[in-house]
Order: C-alpha cells, then structure tokens, then sequence
C-alpha cells in the first residue's frame, strides 16, 4: 500500500505544526551522551560489537525547536507533557469538522493515514534540539537565506516541472529517513543490521538502506556527490558514530547545501531504547553547528515496502494542476487586454 | 531432498509439482556445492558479502545472439550481446497466450518495461542486474540490498508462518537454511515486475523459491525456481554463479535514478514540454 500521494500534504502539515505551543522552562548545555548507556550493558554481536539491531520506531510530537512561546522552558513537567500531549492531538486531529469546507478539503486525510505518535520524548525536553541550549535552530547564514528564499519563491509558483517539486514529492529522498533521521508525518521507522564490518539503517521512508562501512575507510573521493551523502562509522565504547559527508547541493536538509558534515550517535540506553543523537555542521549555511537528540522505541516491525516512485501519481496530478493554472492564468490575460 | 511446491492451486499447478519433482532428482543443479564456506555467527554458512552476477541474463535470461539496440543513436553501446542463456532446458515454459503476450513485450519493451522506469526490479531480475547487491546476515533477517533504485527486502528467517499482509513488488521473503543453503521463498509479488530486458514476464501468483549456496569463498551459485500457474505450464528453473566485488574499495553506490526518468515519465507534463530539466537546478 502506497501513502504516497499523502506526501505533499505530509510536507504541509509537517511544517505547519512545528511550531506547536507547549509549557516550559531552563536551557541545559549539551546532551547528557550516555547517561543511560552508563546504567545498562547492552547486548554483544558474536563479534563483540554492541547490538544495535531492531526495528526503532522514532515517531514523537515533541517538535524539532522549542516553539517561542516556550522561551527559557527546558523541560516539562509530568502534567505539563500530558497537556501538551492532549493539546496538540487535538488540533493535529482532521477528523475534527470545526473549520467550515475549505478546512475539511484541507483535512482529507484523515487520522487513519497519519502516525505522528502521541506522546512527548522521555526526556519531556521541549525541543528535539539540545544544542544551542536555547533548543532553536541556529539563524541561516546569508547565502543560505537567499537559496531558502529563492526555493520557497518557485514552491510558490506553479511547478514547471517535476524539479520545481521538493525531494519528497519527487521520491528522492524519504523526509524523514535523512541523515540525519527527524521524526515525521508517517514511517518513522527504520531497521538496524550489523554483520562483521558494517551496519545497515534501513529506513522504511522511501526503503532508504543506507550501508554504513566500519573498516576506516575514507569517504569517498570530494567529486563524488551522493543524494544521501556517504557514510562512515566507527565504534567510541557503546556507540555508533556514524559521519556522513559528500551531499549534494539539491539534499537540502533544512537547507544545508554540499558542505554539509552529519555526525549520528547511536547508544543503546535500555533493552527497548535507542538513544539517537546527531550533530550538523554548514558553516556555509547555519552561523554555528547545532545538535538534536531523542530515544527511538523497539517496535515490533516489520518494515514494509514504500514504494514512493512507483505508485506516485501525485506528481502526475500536481503538474496537471499547474499546466490548468498556466492554462487559466494565460486565459485571464486574454481577457484582461481585450 | 527438495521441498515440493505448497497447495497445488489447479491442474496445471498439479502439472507442475510433477515436472518439479523430476527435477528435484536431477544431479548438480539442485545440489550444494562440496565446498563449505566459513561459519557466521550462529555457526551458519557465511554469505556476507557484495556480489554480482556476470553475463548478459539482464538483457534475456533465454539464449539469444547479439542483436541491435533498440535505441539506433547508441549504437554498438546500445546493443544486446549475445549469451547462452541462464533457463534450465533453454526455453521458458510459457502458456500460448503467455509466449504470444512475451513477443509483444519484446516488440513494445522501451515502453513496457519497468527497469526503464526506474520500477523496483523485484525477484529474481534483481539478482542479475549489472549492479552489485549486498547480501547483510544475521540470525532474524537477512538483509539484500541493491544498487538499482536502491530497492532491499528483508529475508524472514525467524518467522516461516508469516504471511505477507500485502503485495509488493520485491516479494515477501521467508528464509531457511538447508545444510551450506540459504533458501528463501518468495511469494506476494503485484505481477508488474519482469525477469528481464527481453519481455520475459510473470504474474502476481509468481512464486520463487531461491537457492544461495558458497562455491568458493568469492562465489555463490544461484538458483530460482519459478512457479506461476497463470503464465507457465510447469515451474522452471534458471541458475547462474554471483561473483563476489573484491575491490578494496567496493560499496554499494547511490542509484536513485528517479531523477534520471522524471523527463521521460512527465516530461510532457511540463511547462516547456521537450525543453528537459529546469527549476532550481
């Protein structure tokens, strides 16, 4: 089954209610890393690697940045998460009919095809953001600001082709999957593998594997772009660091362009718990190097197929749309100079 | 011995089962090679690895002579070599209707083919493909991942009850070992796959049941029988070495070639049909 045609909306929705309101309080400084790895030994491989593997499910409606209103607020409460909780199902609900027409065509898709999650992270930080400490994105750079502007102008437009589209709507890239990976609008699962000299992320987003080589290899030569980067790990005592250079300059996470340098920590922290933290550095697009972290829950699985491209007859639908608005418009100027 | 097939669904599918067991008693084909390869974890034969098959079963799994391209601007880069051909007994047992349609899918293959829409290659084309795959072991799951469309599927190995909920195009994948082989049955296919550039088709009742089995340390022997009463009279079987990727520096690189058909799929769907890619880019 596709949900496919669910991903243009999912962008929308997705940034709309980034911003969500919560309750707050205090800045902490950077991630406490293993706090929890400390209390608990996880399992080995044969070969005496931490294991890692499962399938994690990292759906959370903790938002990515501490939404304003929450300036200052670090950490909620027990009541307070539960409000939030309770809060922001309420308005992320689109079976709800208190908007008139216009809003029931715009909350089509109903709850049945969405899966946010319901619940806050276990650390009730008000942002998946731990670094700054003010739980805020850092500003863009200038030249970052133009690109985003630039890119947020043509959105605007109708597409002139399937480029104009983002990378999601496209079934490039899986808006969630990364790296780095962020908690999204569906999916938000993914499968770790490990066999002697390798690890697999398998993110069910857009089937995303991503071959993870543990043999201190270089990175592949700077010529060499890829969509999703490529990735190294090493082992620093219980956990994963993985670091993944040579984007291409359309990856576009959040607006970051080719220079863009991932660093993804992974540590199990309890025998259902997967602590993931990242770290993103473009110097070229964010004026400092900021980090998030969140725990990813054991899951039963399985991962299921995505097909994106083959079943994406959204973007069939959307350029159709758009040659009807080239169409229309041209037909308003007609009239317009008679 | 090999595991006959499951229900037969009719009379060709009683048909078949017969025709499998004559082969199932056929020397070599069937049989794992002498040469035990080096154990994994859990003491199982170790197939880790990145792997790719040689030859030109991508183009026709049956024998064929070297022929011209379909597309006359590439020239000899664009013709089909030619190659003795990967199915046991040589022909592929099609139903009358099914060979005919086969021919037709040949005549029409820039536009019916879905490797030329950038489609997940399902079971077995994805095996054969001129990309590597990577074959990932461990107890649960094994993992095969490929190069082309970055398409994967997880192989069950813990759960041989687990029916797919869902059909899909890299199949539902349930596996076992039996001694030095890795046996994989793959079944819920959509039927919008192909094995290959030359038409050769199936439906959604394929079944594969696939055989991994260590020839050396750098090669596996491959095998797949293929069962689908709706097309075939009788299942068949086609079976090839995959070589292991030796460079030190193999790894499976990024072939996303969506961007690659998006002026072929909705290139006229654009504001300037004909013009090729443009926006941001």
């Amino acid at each position: 089954m596709s949900h496919r045609f669910l991903a243009s909306l999912g962008v929308l929705a997705a940034v709309s209610l980034a911003p969500a309101p919560v309750a707050g309080q205090t800045p902490a400084a950077k991630s406490k890393k293993t706090a929890a790895a400390k209390t608990w030994t996880p399992p080995r491989t044969p070969w005496g690697q931490p294991d890692l593997q499962g399938i994690w499910d990292f759906a959370t409606i903790t938002p990515m940045e501490r939404p304003k209103e929450l300036e200052g607020k670090d950490v909620l409460t027990a009541e307070e998460a539960s409000e939030f909780e309770q809060r922001t199902l309420v308005q992320r609900n689109p079976d709800r009919r208190d908007g008139g027409s216009q809003a029931d065509v715009g909350r089509a898709y109903n709850q049945f095809w969405w899966d946010y999650g319901s619940k806050v992270i276990g650390t009730k930080r008000t942002s998946l953001v731990v670094d700054p400490p003010d739980g805020r994105i850092p500003p863009l750079a200038p030249e970052a600001r133009q690109r985003s502007e630039a890119r947020a102008a043509v959105a605007r437009l109708p597409a002139a082709g399937p480029e104009d589209r983002n990378l999601w709507e496209r079934c490039i890239l899986g808006g969630n999957a990364g790296p780095p990976m962020t908690p999204g609008a569906y999916n938000n699962n993914v499968q770790l593998f490990q066999a002697p000299g390798y690890v697999v992320i398998l993110n069910e987003m857009i089937n995303d594997a991503r071959i993870v080589p543990l043999d201190g290899r270089p990175h592949l030569a700077p010529d060499i772009r890829q969509w999703r980067g490529d990735s190294r790990g090493r082992w620093e005592d219980n956990t994963l660091v993985v670091d993944t250079t040579n984007f291409t300059n359309q990856t576009n996470f959040r607006g970051a362009g080719r220079n863009l340098h991932v660093v993804e920590r992974f540590t199990r922290a309890g025998a259902d718990t997967l602590l993931y933290e990242f770290t993103i550095d473009d110097p070229m697009t964010w004026t400092r190097p900021w980090s998030a972290a969140f725990p990813m829950t054991k899951t039963p699985g399985p991962i299921y197929e995505y097909a994106c491209h083959e079943g994406n007859y959204g973007m069939f639908n959307i350029l159709t749309g758009a040659r009807a608005d080239d169409k229309a418009a041209e037909e308003a100027a007609k009239k317009g100079t008679r | 011995m090999r595991k006959p097939f499951g229900c037969a669904r009719n009379a060709i599918a009683t048909a078949a089962l017969g025709a499998v067991l004559s082969l199932a008693v056929q020397p070599a084909a069937g049989q794992a090679p002498a040469y035990k390869a080096p154990r994994g974890a859990e003491g199982k034969p170790d197939l880790n690895g990145i792997w790719q098959a040689l030859g030109t079963a991508h183009w026709d799994i049956e024998g064929h002579a070297a022929r011209a391209g379909a597309v006359v601007a590439l020239g000899a880069a664009g013709a089909v070599p030619a190659g003795p051909g990967v199915v046991e007994g040589g022909q592929i047992p099609y139903q009358p209707w099914a060979a005919e349609k086969r021919k037709e899918n040949l005549r029409n293959w820039l536009a019916a083919d879905p490797e030329i829409k950038c489609y997940m290659p399902g079971v077995p084309r994805a095996t054969y493909m001129p990309f590597p795959f990577q074959i990932v072991q461990t107890p649960k799951h094994v993992l095969m991942t490929y190069e082309f469309a970055g398409a994967s599927r997880v192989i069950h190995m813990d759960r041989p009850d687990f029916e797919s909920p869902i059909d899909t195009w890299m199949g539902h994948s349930r596996g076992r070992w039996e001694g030095e082989t890795l046996v994989v049955d793959v079944t819920s296919f959509n039927g919008q796959t192909w094995f290959d550039r030359a038409g050769n088709f199936h439906s959604d009742a394929l079944r594969v049941v696939e055989r991994y089995s260590a020839l050396s340390r750098d090669a596996l022997r491959y095998e797949a029988t293929i069962e689908d009463p709706k097309v075939f009279t009788r299942p068949w079987r086609m079976s090839m070495p995959l070589y292991r990727r030796l460079e030190k520096n193999a790894q499976l690189m990024e072939f996303k070639c969506v961007e690659f058909v998006e002026e072929l799929i909705y290139g006229h769907l654009r504001k300037q049909p004909g013009k090729g890619p443009g926006g941001l880019r």
